[in-house]
C-alpha cells in the first residue's frame, strides 16, 4: 500500500467525496478532479489537515474535448505520478426519454462513457504496468437490469461493465487490477436524500450511505476483486435476477412499470 | 436597567418553548427588546414569563399564523425544530425542519425583515474522523439520522434565500446543556438528573469517545452575537469543550460529591439493544429508548471547534465544570 496516489474524478460531492476521504484515511495521496466552484479546495484542506496526505486539485469540466489529455499533461508539468484511477464522475437521470433535451444526453454520454474510456487510456500509458496499479470504474447495479426512466444512464453503465470486463482480460498479464463497482442507490445529492427516504420495504434496504460504499469499494479494489456489489440486499437482488426465468422477470417489470406510470 | 435603544424594536423568536428558544426570549427581553415568542401552545409550562415577552400561538407550518406573528418584526430568530430522537411519523422531521424553515424565511423575505438567525446544529457535520470539525469542513459520512439529514436540507434552504437577498446567519450549536427542562432532546439533562437520582447506571463503551458540550447561556449569547456581528450566509459553530464520557461522569462525581457505580456497556451490546428497540417501535409504534443509528454514533468522536465564532463574534465559552455545576444546582434546587 506504499506510495499510492489516486486520481478521483467527480470528487467534490457524493460518492467521489467519500472515495477521497476513504483513500486519505488509508494514507493515499490524492489528485482530485471536479467542476469549478464546487468547494474542492475546502475538501482538499480538510484532507491535508486531518490525514496529512498530499492533495492536488484540478477544476475542470470533464465533458470538454481533450480534458483527459489536459489532466495528464497537468500531472506531468507538476511532476505528479498516479497509480490509482477512480472513474467516478457521472451524470444520472430519472426521467422519461423524451423529457430531457439532446444536450443533456450528449453531456451524459460524454462524461459517463467517453471520459471514462479516454482517462483509462491515458492512465495506462502514464503508469508502469509492472508496478501494482489500480483502476476502479463506477458502474451501477442498474447496468445489470432494464430500468425504465434510466434508459441512457443504465446503458452507459452497461457500457462501463462491458468495458471493465474486457480490460480485466486484456490486462491479465500486467500488475494492473481493474475493478467494477456496481452500487445500488446511494444517498448522495439533496434530492436523493429526500426521494430515497420515501422508499419502502426492500427498495429501502438497497439504499446505502456513500461512506459505506466507498469503504467496501476501496477494500475490493485493493484485493483486485472483479466486481464489487456493496450491500447484502443488492447482492441478493442480483442473485435472484440470475435464477428466475426471463418470462417471469418480464411480468414483474411490466407490473413495476405500471406502478411507475401511475405515479 | 433596560437600554433605551432597544425599546420598541420587535423581534420574533420561533420555538419559544424550546431549550434554546425560551432562554433566548428571556435574554432579549432583558435587553429591552419587545419579544414575540411563537409557540404552538401559549400555556406551555416551559415558557418563561417577562413583561417584554408576548407569546403568540402559531405554527411554522401554518403560513397565516406566521404572517401574523412576524408582522412588524425587524429581526427573526428561527430556533424552532423537530429535535427528537424519534417521531412516530418520520415525515414530521422533514415538515418541521425543512418546510418550516422555508416558510419562516419566505415570510421574512416578504415582510422585509432585516436579519434572520437560523439555528442549525453541529449534527450537519456529524462524527469527527480526526481533528475537531470546523465550518468549512465537509460532512464525512452519510445521513442515517433523520434530524441531521433534515437540518442539513434546511441549511440548503437558507442558502437559496441568501441568494434571493435575505440576510441570514446560521449558527450551529453542539450538544447543548444547562438549566432547562428535561426533554427528549436534552440528553445531558437526562444524564445529570439520572445521576443525581441514582437511576443512571452506565457509560457507553469504554467511555473514551468525546462530544462537544455547549452551555446554553453561551449558545443564547452566541445567537445574539451572530445577529449583530455575523456575516450573512456564513455558519458559526457555537460549542464548548470536547469532553469524553469518562470525564463527563468524573466531573459530575466531583461536583456532586456522590460516587455512583457506573457500568461500561460495550457498544455492540447497546447496538443489539437498540435494534430490538427499533423493531419494537416499527412493529408496535412504541417510543424507542435508543436507535441503531445513534448506537453507531457512540463509536465516533463528535468534536467541534468554535474558533470562528470566538474570533468573529467574540463568542465566549463557559468552562465545562462551571457550566455543569450550574446545571447540577438547577436540578438540585428544583
Amino acid at each position: 500500500m506504499k506510495n499510492l496516489t489516486a486520481l478521483i474524478t467527480g470528487a467534490s460531492e457524493g460518492l467521489g467525496k467519500s472515495f477521497a476521504i476513504e483513500c486519505a484515511q488509508l494514507g493515499f495521496n490524492l489528485v482530485l478532479v471536479s467542476l469549478p466552484e464546487t468547494g474542492l479546495e475546502f475538501l482538499a484542506n480538510y484532507l491535508r489537515r486531518n490525514f496529512g496526505v498530499q492533495v492536488f486539485c484540478m477544476e475542470t469540466d470533464l465533458t470538454r474535448n481533450n480534458s483527459d489529455v489536459e489532466i495528464f499533461k497537468l500531472l506531468e508539468t507538476n511532476k505528479l505520478r498516479v497509480n490509482v484511477l477512480i472513474n467516478n464522475a457521472g451524470i444520472g437521470n430519472w426521467s422519461w426519454f423524451e423529457e430531457k433535451d439532446p444536450d443533456f444526453y450528449r453531456a451524459q454520454i460524454e462524461l459517463n462513457v467517453t471520459n471514462t474510456v479516454l482517462l483509462t487510456r491515458s492512465f495506462l500509458s502514464h503508469i508502469d504496468k509492472s508496478e501494482p496499479s489500480y483502476i476502479l470504474n463506477v458502474g451501477s447495479l442498474g447496468g445489470h437490469f432494464v430500468v425504465p426512466k434510466k434508459q441512457v444512464y443504465g446503458a452507459t453503465k452497461s457500457f462501463i461493465g462491458y468495458f471493465t470486463r474486457c480490460l480485466q482480460l486484456e490486462l491479465k498479464s500486467t500488475n494492473v487490477r481493474v475493478s467494477l463497482l456496481s452500487p445500488g442507490g446511494i444517498n448522495t445529492k439533496s434530492e436523493l436524500l429526500v426521494m430515497n427516504k420515501n422508499l419502502k420495504g426492500f427498495a429501502k434496504a438497497t439504499i446505502l450511505e456513500a461512506d459505506f460504499v466507498a469503504k467496501v469499494a476501496i477494500q475490493g479494489m485493493m484485493k483486485g476483486k472483479k466486481e464489487i456489489i456493496p450491500g447484502f440486499a443488492n447482492r441478493l437482488l442480483l442473485t435472484v435476477d440470475k435464477v428466475i426465468p426471463s418470462f417471469w422477470k418480464e411480468i414483474l417489470m411490466r407490473r413495476n412499470l405500471k406502478t411507475i406510470l401511475s405515479v | 436597567m433596560e437600554p433605551v435603544t432597544h425599546k420598541y424594536l420587535k423581534i420574533l423568536v420561533t420555538g419559544a418553548s424550546g431549550f434554546i428558544g425560551r432562554k433566548l426570549c428571556y435574554s432579549l427581553a432583558e435587553m429591552g427588546f419587545e419579544v414575540i415568542g411563537l409557540c404552538r401552545n401559549v400555556d406551555h409550562p416551559f415558557l418563561l414569563q417577562h413583561r417584554n415577552i408576548q407569546y403568540v400561538e402559531g405554527d411554522i407550518l401554518d403560513q397565516q399564523s406566521l404572517d401574523a406573528a412576524m408582522s412588524g418584526c425587524y429581526q427573526v430568530y428561527h430556533t424552532a425544530a423537530m429535535a427528537k430522537l424519534w417521531c412516530r411519523n418520520e415525515q414530521d422531521f422533514f415538515d418541521t425542519n425543512v418546510t418550516g424553515t422555508k416558510n419562516v424565511l419566505n415570510c421574512a423575505l416578504r415582510m422585509g425583515v432585516d436579519r434572520v438567525v437560523h439555528t442549525s446544529t453541529c449534527g450537519v457535520w456529524g462524527p469527527t474522523l480526526n481533528l475537531p470539525v470546523s465550518e468549512d469542513d465537509p460532512r464525512a459520512v452519510g445521513f442515517p439520522i433523520d434530524y441531521e439529514r433534515t437540518k442539513y436540507l434546511a441549511e440548503l434552504e437558507v442558502k437559496t434565500f441568501v441568494k434571493k437577498g435575505l440576510e441570514v446567519v446560521i449558527v450551529n450549536p453542539s450538544r447543548v446543556y444547562g438549566e432547562g427542562p428535561i426533554t427528549d432532546s436534552n440528553t445531558v439533562g437526562k444524564m445529570v438528573s439520572g445521576y443525581l437520582s441514582g437511576t443512571w447506571h452506565f457509560i457507553p463503551g469504554k467511555g473514551i469517545t468525546a462530544a462537544n458540550y455547549a452551555y446554553v447561556e453561551d449558545v443564547v449569547q452566541g445567537h445574539i452575537l451572530a445577529m449583530t456581528k455575523g456575516r450573512s450566509g456564513e455558519r458559526y459553530i457555537l460549542g464548548g469543550e470536547d469532553i469524553c464520557f469518562n470525564r463527563f461522569f468524573s466531573t459530575l462525581e466531583q461536583i456532586t460529591g456522590t460516587k455512583r457505580k457506573l457500568y461500561r456497556i460495550p457498544i455492540e451490546l447497546i447496538k443489539t439493544f437498540s435494534i430490538m428497540e427499533s423493531i419494537k417501535s416499527k412493529c408496535f409504534g412504541f417510543q424507542p429508548y435508543f436507535l441503531p443509528e445513534f448506537a453507531d454514533r457512540l463509536k465516533f468522536n463528535q468534536r467541534y471547534s468554535s474558533q470562528k465564532a470566538v474570533t468573529e463574534l467574540n463568542y465566549q465559552i463557559t468552562p465545562f465544570k462551571i457550566g455543569l455545576q450550574k446545571t447540577v444546582d438547577h436540578f438540585q434546587n428544583k
